[in-house]
């Protein structure tokens, strides 16, 4: 395929797709460093691919399932003991349901 | 002193844990100001764990196989009731409730935690600069970087303020700085050691292994943590051999293979007629050695790059600032804490890295980058597979240069991948790797020899690193020997 241009709205794109932040300053400089990547794993094009089954995993035929049992687990306070913020024993975020 | 020295006084009673630990925390007190090897030293329940060790053999009950063992644990692996960072500002003061897979083994085998040690954040590094707590320096001369991302457990193994360490290899991270402080560092089998509990990177690739000061050590250690854990989903269900036994295995008629792509453009000619002395000292021992073809290595820094930074992506959308860690609230909404909570938490690297991943893995990228390298992963492996179909090991150098200076390749991202170039085919291909010091550069330098084995091999890998290791034995950083 034709290589995309990686520019600052291709950057903040992706930002927001992972919940990032960027300026317009930081886009620019990851836009120079991340076209200088693109560019280098476009050698993977040089390669007759469309026969080869792709590799997810290794040796997953030695994988076990467990068991479907009940086991002991971190107790309430234990999972919330790292949150930063707590009420009415849970994780307590900013609002996120618009307000009438 | 070596791990199975300090076992064995230990358990015959000729010194106390709680003595050998006090000894390694003065070392780390007095030292390691000018390393930065820890993010933490668990004083206290160091040395709380070593007196029950001692009250143990009092009452007459058997000592485990690292008995009165301090061991520094990279800061990527949760311990409970002690810090753990990942080398990130986004889990600075983190305390987890629980103790990953291997820590819990290590504390059964009666080891003593000593701390955390410093780490690329999140694991993503060569060089240990990307931690958010500053890097840790080469014991070997400490304008240079340790390697990465497990350079603190290098540099604190190398500086004997801990006779071994845990580490995580997801392209190299425990090989690499093994190679570059001379220690003995093993990738073990993509799935021989349990990874609940480790921080995750790039999970078709972590895994965690020991580093030590002596091949023994190393075995001795990765016996303990090696085994079946079904909290891990990928935790392979295989019988581990006596891997201290493994050590003292002959190697006569061992065939070991030559990949010439190893020793191509890019390789500093001392590491190379180091790594080829090394080969050929095996071969005076009656090592069969014959070159052996990897025609994709080439391509293995792309496909890493590619399948690494996508995992990671997913991996790393856990951070978020609601359950743990830290939480940046402009008190708008949802997506607007999430994102100044990741902008404020990642570092520079981290971000590219999770921008490369979302990029590879979105919509119309996703054919052409994510599964094309997953195909070009088949195709590594297969190179693995045909290769030691026709050897029983493969010997070649870890990196391509000794020890970087700090500073150097921080600029050039890319220039920072390139440099882990013989180690990333190996974690493709799941297949177990290790580092052995073999001769130093003329500056002394140390240097590393590469050896792969099969999967589930280990035995086999340690037997050519002993063999290695009787040629090339322990030395400590003239740093360490003038003190």
């Amino acid at each position: 395929m034709a290589a995309p241009r990686v520019d600052r709205a291709l950057v903040q794109h992706v930002a927001r797709l992972s919940s990032l932040s960027t300026s317009d300053a930081e886009a620019d400089k990851l836009a120079g460093e991340l076209a200088k990547i693109v560019e280098y794993v476009a050698q993977l094009e040089e390669l007759d691919v469309s026969s080869v089954p792709p590799t997810a995993h290794v040796q997953i035929e030695r994988m076990p399932l467990r068991s479907d049992e009940e086991k002991p687990c971190l107790s309430h306070e234990e999972a919330l003991a790292g949150a930063p913020r707590v009420e009415n024993d849970g994780f307590a975020v900013t609002s996120f349901v618009e307000e009438k | 002193m070596i791990v199975g020295d300090i076992v064995s006084s230990v358990r015959r009673g000729e010194r106390t844990a709680e003595a050998v630990c006090g000894e390694m925390l003065g070392g780390i007190e007095a030292r390691d100001g000018g390393l930065h090897a820890f993010l933490h030293v668990a004083r206290d329940a160091a040395l709380e764990q070593a007196r029950s060790v001692d009250e143990k053999r009092k009452s007459g009950r058997d000592l485990g196989a690292l008995a009165g063992v301090p061991i520094a644990i990279k800061d990527a692996i949760c311990t409970r009731g002690i810090p753990t960072t990942a080398g990130s500002k986004i889990l600075s003061g983190w305390v987890p409730p629980y103790d990953a897979g291997v820590v819990e083994r290590l504390k059964a085998a009666d080891a003593i935690l000593i701390g955390k040690t410093n780490m690329d954040e999140f694991a993503m590094g060569s060089s240990n600069e990307n931690s958010a707590y500053g890097p840790a320096r080469n014991p070997w001369d400490t304008t240079r970087t340790p390697g990465g991302s497990s350079g603190g457990s290098a540099a604190a193994v190398a500086a004997r303020l801990a006779p071994c360490a845990l580490g995580s290899d997801t392209g190299g991270s425990i090989r690499q700085p093994a190679a570059l402080t001379g220690t003995v560092g093993i990738k073990p089998t993509y799935g021989r050691v349990s990874r609940y509990g480790l921080i995750a990177f790039a999970s078709s690739l972590d895994q965690v292994g020991p580093f030590a000061t002596d091949v023994r050590g190393a075995a001795r250690v990765l016996s303990v943590i090696a085994g079946h854990d079904a909290r891990d989903a990928t935790s392979l269900d295989a019988p581990v051999p006596d891997l201290v036994a493994a050590c003292d295995r002959d190697v006569k008629g061992l065939r070991i293979g030559v990949p010439e792509e190893y020793f191509a453009e890019g390789l500093d000619a001392e590491v190379g007629a180091s790594v080829r002395a090394a080969i050929g000292d095996l071969e005076k021992r009656g090592c069969i050695v014959k070159p052996v073809k990897l025609p994709h290595t080439r391509y293995a820094v792309a496909t890493y790059y590619v399948l690494a930074t996508a995992e990671a992506s997913s991996n790393l959308a856990r951070f978020d600032g609601v359950r743990y860690g830290l939480r940046v609230d402009p008190r708008r909404d949802l997506r607007a804490m999430y994102g100044a909570t990741r902008d404020a938490g990642f570092g520079s690297e981290v971000k590219r890295r999770i921008l490369l991943g979302t990029f590879v893995l979105s919509s119309g990228y996703y054919d052409a980058y994510y599964l094309r390298a997953q195909k070009v992963r088949t195709l590594v492996r297969r190179d693995f597979d045909a290769a030691l179909r026709e050897v029983d090991v493969l010997c070649s150098p870890v990196s391509p240069t000794p020890a970087f200076r700090l500073g150097e390749r921080v600029d050039d991202p890319l220039a920072m991948y390139l440099s882990d170039v013989y180690t990333l085919p190996a974690s493709l291909a799941g297949v177990p790797a290790m580092s052995v010091p073999c001769a130093p550069t003329k500056s002394g330098l140390p240097v590393g020899l590469q050896i792969v084995a099969r999967p589930l091999d280990e035995a086999t890998m340690l037997a050519v690193a002993a063999a290695c290791e009787h040629t090339h034995p322990p030395v400590a950083p003239p740093s360490v020997t003038k003190t």
